[in-house]
């Protein structure tokens, strides 16, 4: 007996035990309800659980749940949904009765890198509100897979004589600035500067794992640029191995990647050859050449992962090039000859010095010669830079980011060579004068900044940065702010405002009294708004207001220069883009811009160089299958402003015709258009992937006008068209 | 007496064996319910369902057992509902349940690192980015190269893996390293591999043997050298007669070979 009894407890125990929480189970309760989002919409497939039980449903296409649970008393029942932010409620169950519980979800929006983009930046990355892939840039019609001149399809952007140079909202090309991995590259282009030749960027864009283009308000680590800046971010370790070949009309290359099997190191290389003749000889030759251009690049990286959070990375690149070009001018009609080399090296180290800080250090050198002659020009320009940075970035909390870094940088300049006395006479013979200097300066810049975000929906970044110029003695100091705001799910408003300097280009300083030339000085006020529907749908408008101050201008007494200059500039830019599922992606950009400066040779504000009232971009492409994409591309845009030449006068002791010039731009080039196209087509070669491409550029065959000349006596203006007239280009790419 | 007392003992111990027995398997029940439910949706390819036997998984994650293996099993019912929006062309859906698979699959790779199926499961959710941002391309890339090379090094003759590469290849077009005769060899050796596996655990995935058959006999039809109709139609058969409810093999893959007879 005792035992049974004893058998009794144990049964009883064990029932107990089976159902863990016998003090609140009770018969079973009907738990139903709608579970809904904003706007009362009806949620399909959200999960509805009591904590710490498997009790639940899942909702239906109507939104309605129903479970039945032996639980009972005060317990919190957790919503899920994809999409939406969990919720967790408390419900008291009386056990037995029926209850109905309906629940709202908020959406859970990834917002903070969205918000995050800073006014006037177009990106590349992994966040909602990219703007540009390195897929866009080379399918841009037109951008010839040069990263530059897929910018200039974004607003606010132009390109220089149709090269690669761009100009921004009105400035100067050398007020643009490019950064690679910290380093800054002032030379990363072939044929620059050279007569009617367009210049071509040596970055290859599949290179890079961001790319962010901010044409105003940017930030303080930026230091001694005035307009634009261009940021570029290269892979810390290649993504695979493997090699590719590429043969063109124009040009040929062989590249390659490799990574180590343990991911630790990688490296790459690339070596291209440009040679014209097949691709002159299809669609003829608008001017004489002797030599045709030519071009070589070789360059690489060399990878090494330090540790988890540390990496190594040298990157190495040669270019050069060459081209005799003829040019008739008043008093010379012979061969513009140039020729250019340039070497650039950059180490990179990254690693993180706790869990929340990050060490970005860098040194790199450049050195860029080019030699040109023309008539009895000839001259030979060496610039070294140098450049050691360091940047720590420091996470405090989920809210707040500090950015803080010095850098340091050298700039060596050397010229050399033969210059007319008097600019309107280059013939050979004529009074010339020789030139043999050198200059070097240096530069310091600090900056702290704080990335501050007080919600999901607001950010606001303020900074300041200091700077001084060793060979003029004079510092300058930018505070800056930039900041968002989130209107609702997909507006954002977005402003930036804040001083940017720039040191006057080294060689200016050879024409001022004692170095004594301030840093030149812009104030920019930005204001935007945008509308993102995720992804898919893209529109941006932006005003701004640029007011410029210690421009480098011409006293007209001495002819030195001073920093008297000053100008504005004002403008709206507009962007909309569209992705139609993966078929197709295109936008239509449109800049206006009013931009006037007193500067240089000026005595009041006139139009500036690149004042390019409206500007116009469409861009179109469509996957016609899943091997071939269709691109079109069509730009239209104000003519840039130009000095005309009004009259004339014989100068007997030259022999040769002084031109009189009207207002410095007071003229305008006619309007520049132009179509471009291209077809891309993958398909198997030798059982390896291989992808075609042909382009038109300037379908309409539109002469596009690059500079006037005159005649002798300047009686006749003559007009000098683009080389780029309508032109076939057909490639192949081959994997290896 | 003494034999009506030893025989309640022994009901006594049935009753108590049994209810310790039923109290250490509520997860695996569940489990094991959850994973029935996400097969019999998948098989029928029906959202609805899919989504029901999504939510089972995210309530056993409330018994705080083996989150990983929950959370494997949430990522693939993602899948199996991205693969909703694929087949109705639906990029919207595909992005919604591709982007919460990939960051539910991350949350049980980082505890369990080691779990080969893992990193099968995470190269075919990075294999649908494809299908709504091509322009990430290197991204994507990387990202299932990543997810490769762990699987291929913790277990390459795993039936899934081998099958994921046939499937890949299968839509991957001949230029870049795809096609129908890389696909073949694949797929068969994935059925093989399928018939001499055994799992682990009763609670490790088993899906794909279906999708193996099915994939085989699409890839005959669609290379349809001489003899691959008559060896696809055998594939169907075997596959009917084995997954008799996969309407994947029964429907779908039955009315691709039948398009392709009627050419």
């Amino acid at each position: 007996m005792k035992l049974l009894l004893i058998c009794l407890l144990v049964i009883t125990g064990t029932l107990s035990a089976q159902t863990g929480d016998s003090g609140n189970t009770k018969s079973p309760t009907k738990i139903f309800g709608t579970v809904k989002g904003e706007k009362d919409s009806l949620i399909e497939g959200a999960n509805i659980v009591i904590e710490g039980t498997i009790d639940g449903a899942t909702t239906d296409e109507k939104g309605n749940y129903e479970f039945e649970t032996e639980q009972a008393g005060s317990k919190n029942i957790i919503i899920t949904a994809i999409g939406y932010a969990e919720n967790i409620m408390m419900i008291e169950i009386e056990s037995g009765k029926e209850m109905n519980v309906n629940i709202k979800l908020t959406k859970d929006e990834v917002k903070t890198e969205e918000i995050l983009v800073t006014a006037s930046s177009y990106t590349s990355g992994t966040n909602a509100a990219v703007t540009l892939t390195p897929l866009e840039i080379v399918r841009i019609p037109g951008a010839d897979a040069d990263l530059y001149r897929a910018i200039t399809t974004f607003p606010g952007s132009n390109q220089v004589n149709e090269g690669s140079r761009i100009t921004v909202r009105g400035g100067d090309p050398d007020e643009v600035l490019t950064v690679l991995d910290l380093a800054s590259l002032y030379n990363p282009f072939i044929f620059d500067e050279t007569f009617n030749v367009s210049s071509y960027s040596t970055i290859n864009p599949w290179g890079l794992k961001g790319i962010n283009f901010t044409s105003g308000g940017f930030s303080a680590k930026y230091g001694n640029v005035l307009s634009a800046v261009l940021d570029l971010k290269s892979y810390d370790m290649p993504q695979g191995s493997g090699m590719f070949a590429w043969v063109g009309l124009a040009n040929a290359s062989l590249s390659g990647v490799y990574l180590s099997r343990d991911g630790k190191f990688g490296g790459s290389f690339s070596a291209g050859k440009l040679f014209l003749q097949p691709y002159l000889a299809i669609n003829g030759e608008y001017s004489e050449y002797s030599p045709i251009p030519e071009s070589n690049q070789i360059g690489g990286t060399l990878s090494y992962k330090l540790g988890t959070s540390s990496n190594l990375k040298a990157y190495a690149n040669y270019s050069d090039d060459k081209v005799g070009i003829r040019n008739q001018s008043p008093s010379f009609d012979g061969f513009y000859e140039s020729s250019s080399n340039s070497y650039f090296g950059n180490v990179k180290l990254i690693t993180g010095l706790d869990n929340s800080t990050v060490l970005n250090a860098g040194i790199s050198i450049s050195k860029y010669d080019r030699d040109y002659s023309y008539g009895l020009i000839k001259s030979d320009q060496k610039d070294i830079y140098a450049k050691g940075r360091v940047d720590i970035t420091k996470q405090i909390n989920n809210k707040i980011e500090l950015n803080t870094g010095l850098e340091y940088e050298y700039d060596g300049y050397d010229l050399t060579g033969i210059f007319p006395q008097y600019q309107y006479n280059i013939r050979p013979g004529a009074q010339s004068f020789g030139i043999d200097t050198a200059q070097n300066s240096g530069r310091a810049g600090i900056y702290a900044e704080t990335q501050i975000k007080p919600s999901d929906d607001f950010f606001v970044i303020p900074g300041i940065r200091t700077d001084y110029h060793t060979l003029s003695g004079k510092f300058s100091f930018d505070p800056r702010l930039s900041f968002g705001y989130r209107l609702s799910e997909h507006n954002i408003v977005r402003g930036a405002l804040g001083y940017y300097h720039q040191y006057p280009g080294i060689e200016n300083y050879l024409r001022a009294e004692e170095n004594d030339l301030d840093a030149q000085n812009a104030i920019h006020y930005i204001l935007g708004y945008e509308f993102n529907s995720g992804g898919d749908i893209l529109f941006r408008v932006e005003g701004y207001y640029k007011d410029y101050s210690n421009l480098v201008l011409t006293n007209p007494v001495n002819f030195l220069y001073t920093s008297e200059g000053e100008g504005n500039v004002k403008g709206v830019d507009m962007f909309f883009k569209v992705k139609i599922k993966n078929k197709f992606t295109g936008w239509i950009s449109y800049a206006y811009t009013d931009s006037k400066r007193k500067q240089y040779e000026a005595t009041k504000l006139v139009p500036a160089n690149y004042d390019i009232t409206n500007n116009l971009s469409v861009v179109g492409s469509y996957n016609a299958t899943e091997q071939l994409v269709l691109g079109a591309a069509f730009r239209v845009s104000t003519g840039k402003p130009y000095t005309p030449v009004i009259a004339s006068e014989f100068v007997k002791l030259q022999e040769a015709y002084k031109p009189i010039y009207a207002e410095i731009n007071s003229g305008r080039f006619p309007t520049y258009t132009t179509l471009d196209m291209n077809a891309q087509y993958i398909f198997s070669l030798f059982g390896k992937f291989a992808v075609g491409v042909i382009a038109v550029n300037n379908v309409f065959n539109k002469k596009n006008l690059y500079n006037y000349t005159y005649n002798v006596d300047y009686s006749q203006r003559i007009e000098t068209y683009s080389n780029n007239r309508r032109s076939f280009y057909a490639g192949l790419g081959l994997q290896l | 007496m003494k034999q009506n007392l030893v025989k309640l003992l022994v009901v006594i111990m049935m009753i108590m064996i049994t209810g310790i027995a039923n109290s250490r398997d509520d997860f695996e029940d569940a489990m094991l319910k959850a994973r029935k439910s996400l097969t019999e949706a998948s098989e029928k390819n029906d959202e609805a369902l899919l989504k029901k036997a999504r939510g089972q998984f995210e309530r056993i994650l409330q018994l705080k057992k083996d989150p990983w293996l929950v959370n494997y099993y949430i990522a693939l019912a993602d899948y199996s509902l991205s693969m909703t929006g694929s087949a109705s062309n639906d990029t919207k859906t595909v992005k919604q349940y591709t982007e919460s698979g990939i960051s539910t699959l991350q949350k049980s790779i980082d505890l369990k690192p080691d779990f080969v199926e893992s990193y099968i499961l995470m190269k075919a959710l990075n294999f649908n980015r494809w299908q709504y941002e091509q322009e990430k391309m290197q991204e994507i890339i990387s990202a299932t190269s990543a997810a490769d090379v762990e699987a291929s090094k913790l277990e390459p003759e795993n039936p899934r893996y081998v099958l994921l590469n046939g499937i890949s290849s299968y839509y991957t077009p001949e230029s870049f390293g795809g096609g129908m005769n890389n696909a073949i060899p694949n797929l068969e050796k994935s059925i093989d591999l399928f018939s001499k596996r055994k799992e682990k655990s009763e609670l490790y995935p088993e899906w794909g043997k279906d999708l193996a058959y099915g994939y085989l006999a699409m890839a005959l039809v669609k290379r349809n050298d001489d003899g691959d109709m008559t060896k696809a139609k055998d594939m169907i058969d075997e596959g009917i007669k084995l997954f008799p409810s996969s309407g994947f093999i029964s429907e779908y893959v039955m009315s691709e070979y039948k398009k392709s007879q009627s050419k």
